[in-house]
């Protein structure tokens, strides 16, 4: 079962290994967990440093900066534009998450909470739409939204337009089976009778939701949320078919348009464009990673 | 629903009737959005792979896209899939018709001796069955002419300028041309009249009810999809031989489906064989292991004599593809699976700072894949004096072109004596293995440590105080108890490798030829190309979602046996 409130860190006794651990069986353990996370950070660690280099000390494998090149930074923001890839991201990601949770939550909760008829069957269908693959795909759904798009425009005009716009970028990946799947095995975990007596006082299933299992779901709706700025801050296929103009592209294609066409041979202000890139994420990760290794572990408990 | 008191009854079923309707209005967006991008997609590609279709929709040309594709292996795959639809079919017809599974009922003498055995009265769902089945029918042909016609509006109005109410009146239009109407208009009578027959026979009809006309509605469904693709299979074949005929050589597509299937029925027999005879003692065991080997060589000679001709009319490109995806999976999943799980337990031991060391490591699985495969690409470059040049210098190693190292890693180590089957991925696809390692290790041990969690301490605490080893700890109780999750795990990895592009797309480069081009890369310059062709690119999709479909059932096959559910 997904016990998502169990914390991952501690261990509930020493369970795995004889009660007097020889003290060399606990070095070699730590031996090999930094060696393992020293290859973890290694990349992150080199990309740190090359991005204070010169272009011909990474070229010459050098592993450390002789001078430290700070202005890389600035120089890099400004050549790649970043800033307004950077915005259109961040609008991207503002729009995904809230579309996410605004479709799944109420889903999920259908989905846990409630009695209706084919739920089995459509619940089913839903997780069984995750093992298609997502290039099998791609040309219908691009065929599609190409399509809803002129439908739209006809229909209100030029600003309600699906390409080049940000539904064509958020909308197909709003309702994802995954999310779904996560918020439902929480919410089926909350007591039924904390239920009965809501119903008892007069709430519905909407009353409910809101005011009982969101506030107690804060942990998995924080993962759900995670998982869709991951998806939209590192997307990059999707964009590239249906967007052509700079309003909406996205953080990766301008790192990607950088590395190809702007500075194509200069090495260091790539890495420090990519040093740009990962920042955000890392902050984010570094404060939330507990959401985001517990909604990982509980998805692979039910398998 | 048992009746109880009138009154009570009525306000039950209302609140019955309000539950449902409130949990579709929480599932409707969903449902919706997963609907038109999640499902209807994939009857969409396969539409658009029975068609000639570049950028707009042509004529539909059968399945001439899989022969491209596939060569003859195409004719076999489709004339199996269609029997086993039909199969399929009769399975849940023999399923509503056969009574409650604690009485076994293969004898058919039996059934008309003994009353109630094969329950003949579910027979009637079978009228609603069809019906449903028709009218499910008659939609998919309103909707399948309706679909080029709708999707050919922007083409039609390319010259006009455009004014607001243009496409909705084009749309508007396209629902009225005469073909389409009528086939609406006959749909909507059909779907009607079963509907209406559905709600009769279920209520008048006292049995399993809902279950019955589904699995009725099913069944039916099944044996006529599976028929329609027989019958698309086999004007195929009739054209390709005729065709041939035509060039004056003889194409021996019946032969070449018996001998393949009976190659694969024999290989199959031999598996479910060895699993017998391996648990079977003494002179059972031997001739069992016998025959077993016997028809394993039969199996195996007739495959490995006709597949090589059958794929030999196939897409090069493809091909490859597939052998380049096989060869990344096969040697990133296994690793990636080891490493996940060696971290995982040392992690689970009480040792300080296990959380720090679980952030490092998750990290590089939430890193954008562009900029940590960019990093990836300078730091495995091809100059003679790069870091992982410098590296492997140290331990005495010439220096390696990696990403641009089109040979394999066989041939690199043993020269170019090695035979091509021992060549393995190249040099290239090396770096993307180890990349893929890199990212996905850390998610293996976060799932891991979740399963090693949910081990009870108890049976550590028996283990021991039996004197088990930490060895045997391990081999007799955390593996077998972790089984769900390696099984888990294998399952997205395989799902994962095979469907895998942003790395090997940012990583490709002209100089490693086609070592890289995974099925993915293949389908995708397919469709990006100048002139892109959709057609063919969606059907090349399809083969690898079949692919997929077929690995994750065998794969459940194969863990029935091995995966112990606590």
């Amino acid at each position: 079962m997904a016990d998502l409130a169990r914390p991952l860190s501690r261990p509930s006794a020493d369970t795995l290994t004889p009660r007097n651990l020889f003290p060399w069986t606990k070095v070699l353990s730590y031996a090999a967990l930094i060696f393992a996370a020293g290859l973890s950070l290694a990349p992150f660690l080199w990309v740190l440093s090359a991005s204070l280099m010169s272009t011909s000390e990474i070229a010459a494998g050098r592993v450390l900066p002789g001078n430290l090149l700070f202005e890389n930074y600035p120089r890099a923001w400004e050549l790649s534009n970043m800033g307004l890839y950077m915005w259109n991201s961040v609008r991207m990601v503002a729009i995904a998450v809230v579309g996410e949770l605004l479709f799944c939550v109420p889903a999920a909760y259908a989905f846990a909470r409630m009695n209706f008829w084919g739920k089995q069957t459509l619940f089913t269908i839903m997780l069984s739409t995750m093992m298609i693959p997502a290039i099998a795909t791609l040309i219908p759904n691009f065929l599609t939204v190409v399509w809803i798009s002129r439908l739209s425009e006809s229909l209100c005009g030029e600003g309600c337009k699906w390409l080049d716009n940000w539904p064509a970028l958020t909308i197909p990946f709003m309702a994802t089976p995954f999310s779904i799947f996560l918020l439902r095995q929480f919410f089926a975990q909350i007591p039924q009778e904390l239920f009965e007596a809501a119903r008892i006082d007069g709430a519905g299933h909407g009353r409910f939701l809101w005011s009982v299992v969101l506030p107690l779901s804060r942990a998995p709706v924080m993962t759900v949320a995670l998982f869709a700025f991951i998806g939209t801050w590192n997307s990059l296929m999707w964009p590239l078919l249906v967007v052509q103009t700079d309003t909406w592209r996205p953080i990766a294609f301008g790192l990607l348009k950088f590395v190809n066409n702007d500075a194509p041979n200069e090495l260091h202000l790539q890495m420090a464009a990519v040093v740009i890139m990962i920042a955000p994420m890392m902050v984010l990760y570094f404060f939330t990673q507990k959401q985001f290794t517990e909604g990982i572990a509980s998805s692979g408990l039910k398998g | 629903m048992a009746s109880l008191a009138p009154p009570r009854t009525i306000s039950r079923r209302r609140r019955v009737l309000v539950e449902n309707l409130t949990a579709y209005a929480f599932l409707l967006p969903a449902a919706l959005l997963i609907f038109i991008f999640g499902l209807f997609p994939v009857a969409f590609a396969l539409f658009v792979s029975l068609h000639r279709w570049r950028r707009f929709p042509d004529e539909y040309i059968g399945l001439a896209n899989y022969e491209r594709a596939l060569g003859g292996l195409a004719y076999v795959a489709f004339f199996w899939i269609a029997l086993g639809f039909i199969v399929g079919g009769l399975w849940l017809l023999w399923r509503l018709m056969s009574p409650p599974p604690t009485t076994p009922s293969d004898n058919p003498e039996e059934k008309n001796s003994r009353q109630g055995r094969w329950s003949w009265r579910e027979g009637i769902y079978l009228l609603p069955g069809v019906v449903n089945t028709a009218a499910i029918l008659l939609f998919s042909q309103w909707f399948v002419l309706l679909l080029p016609e709708v999707l050919n509006i922007p083409r039609r109005i390319r010259g006009q300028e455009t004014t607001q109410g243009l496409f909705v009146s084009e749309l508007s239009k396209s629902f009225q041309v005469p073909a389409i109407a009528e086939a609406g208009n006959q749909a909507i009578v059909l779907i009607l009249i079963a509907i209406l027959l559905s709600l009769v026979v279920t209520r008048l009809v006292k049995g399993s009810g809902t279950t019955a006309l589904l699995r009725a509605t099913g069944a039916a469904l099944f044996v006529a999809s599976g028929t329609l693709m027989l019958q698309i299979t086999l004007a195929t074949i009739n054209t390709a031989i005729e065709t041939a005929r035509a060039g004056g050589t003889e194409l021996p597509v019946w032969s070449q489906i018996i001998l393949i299937s009976a190659g694969t029925g024999l290989v199959y027999a031999a598996y479910r064989l060895w699993g017998r005879a391996v648990r079977a003692e003494g002179d059972r065991r031997f001739i069992g292991l016998g025959i077993t080997a016997l028809l394993l060589a039969l199996g195996g000679y007739l495959l490995i004599g006709e597949l090589p001709r059958l794929l030999g009319t196939a897409d090069r490109e493809l091909l490859n593809g597939f052998s380049v995806t096989v060869m990344y999976a096969a040697f990133a999943i296994p690793f990636q699976l080891m490493i996940g799980l060696g971290l995982a337990y040392l992690l689970f031991q009480k040792l300080k700072g296990t959380t720090l060391f679980r952030i490092i490591l998750f990290m590089p699985y939430i890193m954008p894949f562009l900029a940590t495969a960019l990093v990836f690409s300078l730091i495995f470059n091809h100059r003679t004096d790069s870091i992982i040049n410098n590296l492997v210098g140290w331990v005495g190693i010439p220096p390696q072109k990696w990403l641009l190292e089109p040979l394999g890693v066989g041939r690199l180590i043993f020269g170019e004596a090695t035979p091509t089957l021992l060549q393995g991925p190249s040099l290239a696809l090396v770096v993307v293995i180890l990349y893929t390692i890199w990212t996905y290790a850390g998610y293996a041990m976060v799932v891991f440590l979740a399963g090693l969690g949910n081990i009870s301490n108890e049976l550590y605490e028996a283990a021991r105080i039996d004197g088990a080893s930490g060895w045997a700890i391990f081999r007799r109780i955390t593996l077998p108890l972790l089984s769900p999750t390696t099984f888990f795990l294998s399952l997205v990895a395989v799902i994962g490798t095979f469907q895998a592009f942003t790395q090997l797309w940012l990583m490709r480069n002209p100089a490693a030829r086609d070592t890289l081009d995974t099925v993915s890369i293949v389908i995708f310059r397919q469709i990006t190309d100048a002139s892109p062709n959709y057609g063919y690119g969606s059907a090349m999709a399809f083969v690898l979602f079949g692919v997929i479909l077929l690995l994750t059932f065998v794969q459940n096959r194969l863990a029935e046996r091995r995966v112990f559910y606590g």
